[in-house]
């Protein structure tokens, strides 16, 4: 069984079908692209994925498990990390607060260790500078150490999407969604995220869902790409195949 | 590199010889006050951190998970008839009447946060608000409780020693309160607290973290509820007889307004607030006796409106408050302090100044004296 | 005793009903529950009582001024104040609403004190009409009348005039109405003067029932905001129906099972309701788009 796989997955919220049989598999340690028109239900699979709607129908699988149907923490806990199109981060945490929030089903501080933290020797004190350790080289290589107490809500909006990238990886994910990061960069900036999820892909062996609305950076960064349009998965494959496909040249550029 | 040092200092309480200074000078001033302190003055102290600790809790549960709760009086009262009722009826010794009130009193906050997993704002408020007024009616209407006439709060003793007089039951609920609030602030500075304000700012996002935000959206009730009981007990103790007729819905929007008033979210600006509301709210039939202000409101009064009404100014100043704060700096008296801080740090580039949270108060809850500014590292965005 | 009942049950439920409709209105333009609506009512019943015991005046006259002040009020909470919330979340217009209601609370008390006063009404609380062999109050026949009439009348209103629909389009999408030349700025004012005038008129029917202090609108306000909650707070019928059916119900037990606990009964029945429908009987539930 692949690593990670969706079958006929299904979503409809009253009487749209914002999803219809959509399947697909991703192996790991790829990257694997969604891309497709607006509204064609890609930010849709990937709440489906990470158990913010519950399928109508279809199955998800992960290493093994099938996680459809389970709840978003749960998910969360398989290994499943994501960042969204709109930011959602904790807007008034400072950036090492929203990383350690990722560290959250990583650290083991409840009410009563919290309350009893009285020196730097107490089991929450270690648990605290563990994390925060841990989180250290995520902010050095997303460049954030520079902004680490700052509340998030007054960063520019590409820091902001740094962070929500940094949060995400110090889940320490084994499957990381990531949802039109590209979104207001410029070429440079462009050019830096496609180096630094192939760094992530290479280095981590982390496997990567990308939605992605600039084709050249989908097409340029993926082993595999699916393309959705108005719910239905019209092609799947490597990048040469779907370019050639004529649904997709059709979905993107229209008849004639 | 940090060092480990580095990080713990992040969630450190005391950084620097300077903390521990301030702490001994605060504990110093505590011990004193109530051997200085005319009797009816120490009660006001009382009764102000009584206030501080039903602050304390709010917090919790308004300002740092951002639900709304427009009954606690009812906690309050939950974990009063509660404490009284464990020694009156079973002869418990106050210490463990005390603890019990406000473990009975989390199970019932527990209760009040399921409705909450799927109610959103304004529905969450009424059921808050029907929650305290139930409470008041439901002890209000049975002998059990006392009924309206309430119930007299038998003598109380820790171990040994008799807490009757006003300076024995200072140091029980001065102490008590220290305690709470050094709890509230670790709470609020490790994992539990960063759950906390994470299903505040994006409940989803928490969610995709790992966080089960029904566990801790209750745990926040619960955990408010406790401190709430536990003031109820304490409120018990220092008022010697208790009655539904103290813990209405005014006094529930009252704590409300105190932490909206402190700084939402704020562990010091919740600890002024209450102090502010709590002096305002056991004053309130006192206002002639304001030097200079007193008789001028009394002649006021006298002209314009009427002198048996004058404890109402009470609740005018209270409401005047809330919108005023709301009005200009809805970040309440913590907003002010870090634009004061913000405003000196701005004069003086102090590179010497710790960039962190200011001691005390919730990591992230805005950069303190020195902070803001001080780097401005990031490459332009291209589109912000 | 039946048929008594009931009748109690609806006039209650009138009070409900005018009070619930009354923040459904200005829920629905701004997300947010106006707590202060209460005092605001209670206010200008008080206006309409010192009109007619000390400058004399007759109901009428006071009534209209009553209204009046209702309105202006209204209009004037929301652009001296509600309009000028700097970071306008929902917490914060809460809690606005909460301060005014409790200074307007304390400038009342302030000035009028706590004594219970005797409001003059042209039908006395005591005055009964016999219909068969049961007889129900005239003054209960009264509030449910003019309740009733209000009520039409408001709907009559928002169905059938320009300034009505301009309300709707307001709450439903205020963007969009801007866009479509509604002026929204002037209709949400217009929007909180008519639910100030709709909550007066309860308050001036509550008065002559349970004699006019200002307390008086606590507890309808309470039942009025559950019965908004029981219907669906952004949905006008349904609030309306809310409070009918919150009256029928708390006056059914009070009168068969038990007086004393019948507010927390109603509160627990609304309990029960959003557990299973948690944005009340009528509405539809939003959910955030991610």
């Amino acid at each position: 069984m692949a690593f990670f796989s969706v079958e006929g997955l299904t979503m409809r919220f009253g009487g749209l079908t914002a999803l219809d049989d959509v399947s697909f598999e991703v192996e790991r340690a790829t990257i694997f692209s969604v891309i497709g028109p607006n509204g064609s239900g890609k930010s849709t699979a990937f709440n489906c994925i990470s158990g913010i709607h519950r399928p109508t129908a279809g199955n998800v699988h992960f290493d093994g498990e099938r996680i459809s149907g389970l709840g978003c923490h749960h998910i969360a806990r398989r290994g499943i990390a994501r960042t969204f199109q709109n930011i959602e981060l904790f807007g008034n945490e400072s950036t090492i607060d929203n990383l350690m929030l990722g560290r959250h089903q990583h650290m083991t501080t409840g009410v009563w260790r919290g309350i009893f933290m009285v020196n730097g020797r107490s089991e929450a004190a270690r648990d605290e500078c563990e994390n925060r350790e841990r989180v250290q080289h995520i902010l050095e290589l997303l460049d954030l150490d520079g902004v680490r107490e700052r509340p998030v809500r007054e960063l520019p909006y590409g820091t902001q999407k740094r962070v929500e990238l940094a949060r995400a990886l110090a889940m320490e994910p084994k499957l990381l969604l990531v949802d039109e990061p590209s979104a207001g960069m410029n070429a440079q900036e462009r050019t830096d995220l496609g180096e630094r999820l192939r760094k992530l892909r290479a280095d981590l062996g982390l496997t990567i869902l990308l939605i992605e609305h600039h084709l050249q950076l989908a097409m340029g960064l993926a082993d595999r790409v699916l393309v959705l349009n108005f719910g239905k998965a019209i092609a799947q494959g490597t990048p040469e195949e779907v370019r050639r496909h004529p649904e997709v040249i059709k979905a993107y550029l229209g008849d004639g | 590199m940090r060092s480990t040092q580095d990080y713990y200092a992040d969630v450190q309480l005391l950084r620097g010889r300077g903390a521990w200074i301030k702490l001994a000078i605060l504990l110093v001033v505590l011990i004193v006050l109530p051997l200085v302190l005319p009797g009816y003055r120490i009660f006001t102290v009382n009764y102000m951190a009584i206030f501080v600790i039903v602050g304390l809790g709010m917090n919790i549960l308004v300002g740092d998970t951002g639900q709304v709760s427009l009954g606690h009086a009812g906690f309050l009262a939950i974990g009063a008839y509660t404490t009284v009722l464990m020694m009156t009826e079973l002869s418990a010794p106050f210490p463990l009447a005390l603890l019990v009130g406000g473990v009975v009193t989390a199970g019932f906050g527990f209760l009040l946060g399921l409705p909450a997993l799927r109610l959103q704002g304004p529905y969450l408020a009424i059921v808050t608000l029907g929650f305290g007024i139930a409470v008041t009616q439901i002890i209000g209407h049975s002998a059990f409780f006392g009924g309206h006439m309430g119930l007299v709060v038998p003598d109380a003793t820790l171990g040994p020693i008799p807490l009757s007089g006003d300076i024995s039951q200072y140091y029980v609920i001065v102490g008590t309160t220290l305690v709470l609030a050094l709890c509230a602030r670790n709470l609020s500075v490790t994992r539990v607290g960063r759950a906390f304000r994470a299903i505040r700012d994006s409940e989803i996002a928490a969610a995709t973290m790992g966080v089960d935000v029904a566990y801790y959206k209750t745990l926040s009730f619960a955990l408010s509820a406790a401190f709430a009981g536990i003031a109820g007990g304490l409120l018990a103790l220092m008022t010697g007889f208790i009655s539904p007729g103290v813990f209405t819905f005014l006094l529930s929007l009252m704590f409300l307004a105190m932490v909206v008033f402190g700084g939402l979210g704020s562990i010091p600006g919740a600890v002024l607030g209450s102090i502010v509301m709590g002096y305002l709210n056991l004053e309130m039939d006192a206002f002639e006796e304001l030097p200079l202000l007193g008789p001028a409101l009394e002649s006021f009064s006298a002209r314009f409106m009427s002198t048996a009404g004058l404890p109402n100014v009470g609740w005018v100043v209270t409401g005047l408050l809330i919108v005023f704060t709301i009005l200009l700096e809805p970040r309440g008296l913590h907003g002010v302090w870090i634009r004061v801080g913000a405003f000196i740090g701005g004069r003086r580039r102090d590179t010497d100044a710790p960039v962190g949270a200011s001691a005390g108060s919730g990591a992230g809850s805005g950069a303190g004296p020195g902070g803001p500014g001080a780097d401005s590292s990031d490459p332009p965005a291209g589109a912000s | 005793m039946l048929p008594q009942v009931i009748a109690g049950g609806l006039s209650a439920g009138s009070i409900y009903a005018l009070v619930a409709l009354a923040l459904v209105i200005t829920y629905k333009t701004t997300g947010v529950p106006n707590f202060a609506q209460g005092e605001m009512a209670m206010v200008s019943a008080f206006v309409a009582y010192v009109l007619m015991t000390d400058f004399q005046t007759g109901f009428f006259v006071a009534f209209t001024v009553a209204l009046v002040f209702a309105f202006i009020l209204g209009v004037g909470f929301e652009a001296v104040i509600l309009r000028r919330v700097r970071n306008p979340s929902h917490l914060n217009l809460l809690v606005v609403t909460l301060g005014f209601q409790l200074a307007l609370f304390g400038l009342a008390g302030w000035k009028w004190g706590a004594e219970q006063r005797q409001f003059p009404f042209p039908v006395s609380p005591n005055e009964a009409l016999r219909i068969g062999d049961v007889s129900i109050s005239t003054l209960g026949v009264a509030t449910i009348s003019i309740s009733v009439v209000l009520m039409v009348g408001v709907f009559a209103f928002f169905r059938f005039t320009k300034l009505g629909v301009a309300m709707q389009a307001t709450q439903q999408d205020s963007m969009a109405a801007r866009i479509n030349g509604v002026p929204t700025r002037r209709v949400v004012g217009l929007t909180f003067g008519m639910s100030s005038v709709i909550g007066a008129v309860a308050a001036l029917l509550m008065a002559p029932l349970i004699t006019l202090d200002t307390t008086l609108m606590w507890d309808p306000l309470l039942k009025g905001f559950a019965a908004a909650v029981l219907g669906g707070l952004n949905a006008p019928v349904g609030a309306v129906l809310g409070g009918y059916l919150l009256g029928l119900i708390e006056n059914l037990f009070g009168a068969y099972v038990s007086v004393e606990v019948k507010s927390a009964v109603a509160f627990l029945i609304i309990i029960l309701v959003l557990c299973f429908r948690p944005s009340g009987l009528f509405a539809r539930h939003h959910k955030r788009k991610v």
